[in-house]
């Protein structure tokens, strides 16, 4: 790499520091194939780091610790805390820059994945990858320049949540999965007109729209920059809530309800929403924050009836949470961390998580047997078969230009959504920006 | 005051509208309203965190909360750190403000009292630097502290906020429009420079030190971002960082995060009412009067 | 103390001394070196931490702005190219744009109310201290808190804003933060009622400058309020308010967290402001190059309006 060095002085001595600091973790070539899960591993005790977030009310990390360290005594994994949401990433890649991050560090969603990736903060664990079980949900989605960079350990879903007592009361049908989104949205006026309540709640975020256009729309792609395969799922939205069947965007975001509450304490009669909210619901009722009441799970609706029914598979969208090794690791430390790595993507990790109510990317039976086990799960059919079957596509499929883009559809969807802009001028827009910012289109 | 000074001949009243007492009321009555229209979020906070978590943010908005949750204020100090974090951000808020207003007042008296060259354009470039976000510089400056060996400790926080350019620019305004004459007298005097530092500037500077260290304790109390990049061990979280541990990945705890809004404002509501007594008229001039 | 020696001396180092003859040039340049010590020693302490942790990272800054740095790895130089690409985008303008209505608004409005606070706070007023320290409310609140609640009390269908609106006869409310039109307003109104407690905190203390013989001077000579605010304050209070000026203008051009927790920079990008874009630029999207080529256009549009700022500081004071 050739880089001028101005004459200026302080300047330039900074910039040394700054590149060598980078320059630790990049001169380091991220070790191929022969390691890692073939290798036996020693007897020495090793001690890794792992990051993760909110320790005190997220127990993924310390499960995964703990019964990793149940198989292997040796080695000691030790968890680093971090915050939660978008700060995470923030507090990450000043750790990483500064050269103090820890061995082992979870990818958040895949938005991110590309900056680590790209900026050489992922050691090659394609050996990791390539052992795990053909069923595991989103291992593909790490893959860049044939390589993976990280292992799922997590794959969220988005279902469609409901509450069967309000649909009881209102006398209309439970979903079947044989819905389509106009099924859905006839259904929520209908509940809408029978009940005080609300016929369904769509949180303020641009996923709720935008995830599943981008998986169940023929063609849709964030990088092409045509973005007009969004237009039917904003106008069943825009209808909803100009009919009343839903909040409105602005009541949502200026109150700033909470989908929570507002499912838990029957405001609306359905949620679409990730299985994340599963171990939530079930600890709030047990509270007493959420009320009781009877719910299931379905299916999330179909763009059509090509993908509807229990005989076919539906689709819908989630990021995976994946786990990743910092290059600046010790060197004989590597293959402690590609063991954690196959054991938290593999069954043993998927039974722990599956244990506290956690959707592991791997969804064998075993697996789903102690997930329906728990206290609280719904157990009807169309519950279980919505949990565990689904055609499950990234919300932000790596690539360069995710980011940017994503910000982009941000944008748009605040502003079609608050009724701001008319659909067709702020996709038109998004795919200005997309041309400008990202260079696409 | 007033009562001294003997009206000269011919001096003239100015015309009253209002009587003195209406007047007053009047002028309370506007007062109280202000106040009242001025404190309205932290009401909705104190009422807020008397509430359960799934009450908090309703429509409509509910103003009077049932059940009256009083329990949050005891579980706050059980369900976290609070009393660390109170700690923590109290022992960095003390410190950040004595140094800053220690250091700070010094290099303002070389900014403005002493003449050499190159002082003028260092003292641009202090007031230069403010004009820079943070967030844009702060990943060179997290890889020097982290060189140094600071981050992940309590004296990050200190070496990053007890220097800054603010102190110096504020103070060195407050010196300059004292008058030179002062120290000119104290020189002849033969009195150092430091000794009129210490003992003729410092004392006519009482509200300027008073508004820099309310203003740095507050800054320091509610530093967020600071903090979060620096900052990873539970154990040295302060309450702003410690506070947004409530909110989780998919959800928050709103009533626990108003309890500990409240809580954390107390300290330094108190300390303002404190130190607000010092912006009294005439407190700086009293030193200039022969 | 030493004020018996106030009236023997007039005005600072003279400017009017004779040009001294040979030795007293040598003399006078160990002033200089002596002075040089002296000023240095003063500011020391404070530069110690500020050059290693403020200034050389802000000048990293400066060459980072004309690399393609990703935050990891080597900083390649790509010379005014980063530049070159603030031109032509639009986004940056949006944000360039937002920011200069803030500012235009934002700055005069909070000067003219926290003054006014100051004035109206700086007196021998029972309850005074319970009065300066609501003012002082706003500021120290949780803006987590502040957002909530302003934008609740913003709320186009159920907020009391619009419900006081809409019973004084306003036929159409303004949709406030969910309305790209009135989504900056709300954020001025919001953050002029934050930041108004402290800048009053300043105005107050540069209001103990002004002696009080002046004003009794001034109503002997039959002065009314606004006179001896014309004739007394203001001018006593120059350095005061060119200080709060200054930081006002710069605080107001950096403005990042309030709208953060407010609006997210939307609707669309109704309120997207160039800090917002620095921090989206470089943290979201790991162009740490181009977020510091914005932050230097930041930089310059502060120093050029602050720098503007002292020439007529400096004018009023010839």
């Amino acid at each position: 790499m050739k880089r001028t060095i101005p004459a200026v002085g302080l300047a330039a001595a900074l910039a040394l520091t700054l590149t060598a600091c980078g320059g630790d973790t990049t001169d380091e070539t991220p070790s191929t194939g022969d390691g890692g899960t073939t290798e036996e591993m020693g007897d020495e005790p090793v001690t890794l780091s792992l990051a993760g977030w909110s320790l005190s009310t997220t127990p993924e990390f310390q499960a995964l610790a703990d019964a990793f360290n149940e198989e292997h005594p040796n080695v000691t994994v030790e968890l680093a805390e971090y915050s939660a949401g978008d700060d995470y990433d923030t507090q990450m890649i000043a750790d990483l820059a500064g050269g103090t991050a820890p061995d082992i560090y979870v990818q958040k969603n895949l938005r991110n994945f590309y900056t680590y990736a790209d900026g050489q903060q992922l050691l090659d664990v394609s050996d990791v990858a390539a052992g795990l079980d053909p069923a595991t949900g989103g291992v593909d989605f790490y893959e860049m320049d044939g390589a993976s960079y990280a292992v799922p350990y997590r794959q969220d879903a988005w279902l469609l949540f409901y509450n069967k007592d309000l649909f009881a009361e209102a006398g209309i049908d439970e979903p079947d999965g044989s819905w389509t989104w106009d099924d859905y949205v006839d259904t929520a006026k209908e509940l809408s007109d029978e009940l005080d309540a609300k016929g369904t709640y769509q949180h303020s975020w641009q996923s709720v729209v935008q995830g599943f256009a981008l998986a169940q729309s023929e063609g849709a792609a964030l990088d092409t920059g045509d973005y007009s395969w969004l237009a039917p799922y904003y106008e069943r939205s825009l209808d909803l809530q100009e009919s009343g069947a839903q909040e409105s965007f602005g009541t949502v975001t200026t109150n700033s309800l909470s989908y929570q509450a507002q499912f838990g304490t029957q405001e609306a009669a359905m949620l679409p929403m990730g299985s994340w909210y599963v171990a939530t619901l079930i600890a709030q009722q047990e509270s007493g924050e959420a009320d009781e009441f009877e719910w299931g799970m379905a299916p999330i609706p179909q763009a059509d009836a090509s993908t509807t029914g229990t005989d076919a598979t539906p689709v819908t969208f989630g990021d995976p949470t994946g786990l990743g090794i910092n290059p600046a690791i010790d060197e004989d430390k590597i293959s402690a961390a590609k063991e954690f790595l196959s054991f938290a993507a593999g069954e043993g990790g998927a039974d722990a998580l599956a244990g506290i109510g956690i959707t592991p990317a791997l969804l064998s039976d075993t697996v789903v047997d102690t997930y329906f086990a728990l206290d609280g799960v719904p157990t009807d059919d169309l519950s279980a078969f919505a949990f565990s079957t689904h055609d499950t596509r990234p919300e932000n499929p790596v690539s360069e230009t995710t980011a940017v883009v994503q910000n982009i559809l941000g944008d748009a969807h605040s502003a079609i959504m608050s009724e701001s802009d008319s659909i067709e001028d702020a996709l038109a827009e998004a795919s200005d920006r997309a041309a400008n910012e990202a260079g696409i289109g | 005051m007033a009562t001294d000074v003997t009206p000269a001949v011919g001096y003239r009243r100015p015309p009253r509208k209002l009587s003195d007492p209406v007047k007053k009321v009047l002028g309370y009555g506007a007062l109280i309203v202000a106040a009242a229209l001025i404190m309205m979020p932290f009401v909705w906070m104190i009422i807020s965190s008397l509430k359960t978590n799934n009450q908090v943010f309703t429509i409509p908005v509910q103003w009077i909360p049932d059940p009256v949750v009083w329990r949050n204020y005891l579980d706050i100090w059980t369900a976290s750190d609070m009393s660390t974090w109170l700690q923590n951000t109290l022992i960095l808020s003390v410190t950040v403000t004595f140094l800053q207003v220690l250091t700070g007042s010094f290099a303002a008296y070389g900014f403005s009292k002493v003449v050499f060259p190159g002082r003028d354009v260092l003292f641009l470039a202090y007031v230069g630097t403010m004009a820079v976000p943070w967030q844009a510089f702060m990943i060179p400056q997290f890889i020097i502290m982290s060189n140094i060996g600071l981050n992940n400790t309590l004296w990050a926080i200190i070496a990053l906020q007890a220097f800054g350019a603010f102190a110096v620019f504020l103070m060195r305004q407050y010196f300059v429009s004292i008058p030179e004459s002062l120290s000119e007298a104290a020189r002849i005097d033969g009195m150092s420079e430091y000794g009129i530092w210490w003992r003729i500037i410092m004392p006519l500077s009482v509200p300027a030190i008073a508004s820099l260290t309310l203003l740095t304790f507050v800054n320091t109390w509610n530093d967020y971002l600071g903090p979060l990049i620096y900052l990873r061990s539970p154990e040295l979280r302060t309450i702003q960082l410690g506070l947004q541990t409530f909110i989780g990945q998919y959800d928050a705890e709103h009533a626990l995060i108003m309890t500990g809004s409240v809580l954390s404002i107390i300290p330094v509501a108190v300390i303002f009412l404190l130190g607000q007594r010092f912006f009294v008229e005439g407190i700086a001039t009293t030193g200039v009067k022969g | 103390m030493a004020t018996t020696a106030v009236d023997q001396t007039h005005g600072g180092p003279g400017p009017s001394v004779p040009a001294p003859p040979r030795p007293r040039r040598r003399s006078r340049s160990r002033l200089a070196l002596r002075n040089t010590l002296i000023g240095w020693s003063f500011i020391l302490p404070n530069f110690l931490g500020f050059g290693l942790l403020t200034l050389i990272p802000v000048l990293a800054l400066f060459y980072l702005s004309f690399t393609s740095w990703n935050v990891f790895g080597a900083a390649e130089w790509v010379g005014l190219e980063n530049f070159q690409r603030l031109l032509g985008d639009g986004s940056y303008h949006t944000a360039l744009f937002n920011t200069l209505y803030y500012g235009v608004f934002h700055i005069p409005l909070t000067l003219v109310s926290s003054l006014g606070l100051a004035l109206l706070l700086n007196r021998r007023l029972r309850g005074v201290a319970f009065f300066r320290t609501v003012a002082f409310l706003p500021y120290i609140t949780s803006i987590v808190a502040i957002a909530a609640v302003w934008n609740m009390l913003f709320s186009p269908e159920f907020g009391p804003i619009n419900q006081f609106l809409g019973a004084l006869g306003v036929q159409n409310p303004p949709g406030w933060t969910t309305s790209a039109d009135w989504s900056m307003p709300a954020v001025i109104i919001v953050s002029v009622w934050r930041d108004m407690g402290y800048y009053m905190l300043l105005f107050l203390a540069g209001l103990q400058t002004v002696p009080g013989e002046l004003y009794e001077a001034a109503r002997v000579d039959g002065a009314g309020a606004w006179s001896r605010f014309r004739n007394v304050t203001l001018p006593c209070l120059r350095p005061t308010t060119f200080f709060v000026t200054v930081l006002l203008t710069i605080g107001s051009f950096k403005i990042f967290d309030l709208i953060l927790v407010m609006t997210d920079g939307g609707p669309g990008q109704s309120t997207l402001v160039l800090s917002q874009y620095i921090f989206d630029k470089g943290f979201v999207e790991s162009q740490y190059g181009y977020s510091s080529a914005v932050a230097v256009s930041l930089f310059a549009i502060c120093l050029t309006v602050t720098i503007f700022q002292f020439v007529w500081n400096k004018r009023r004071d010839a």
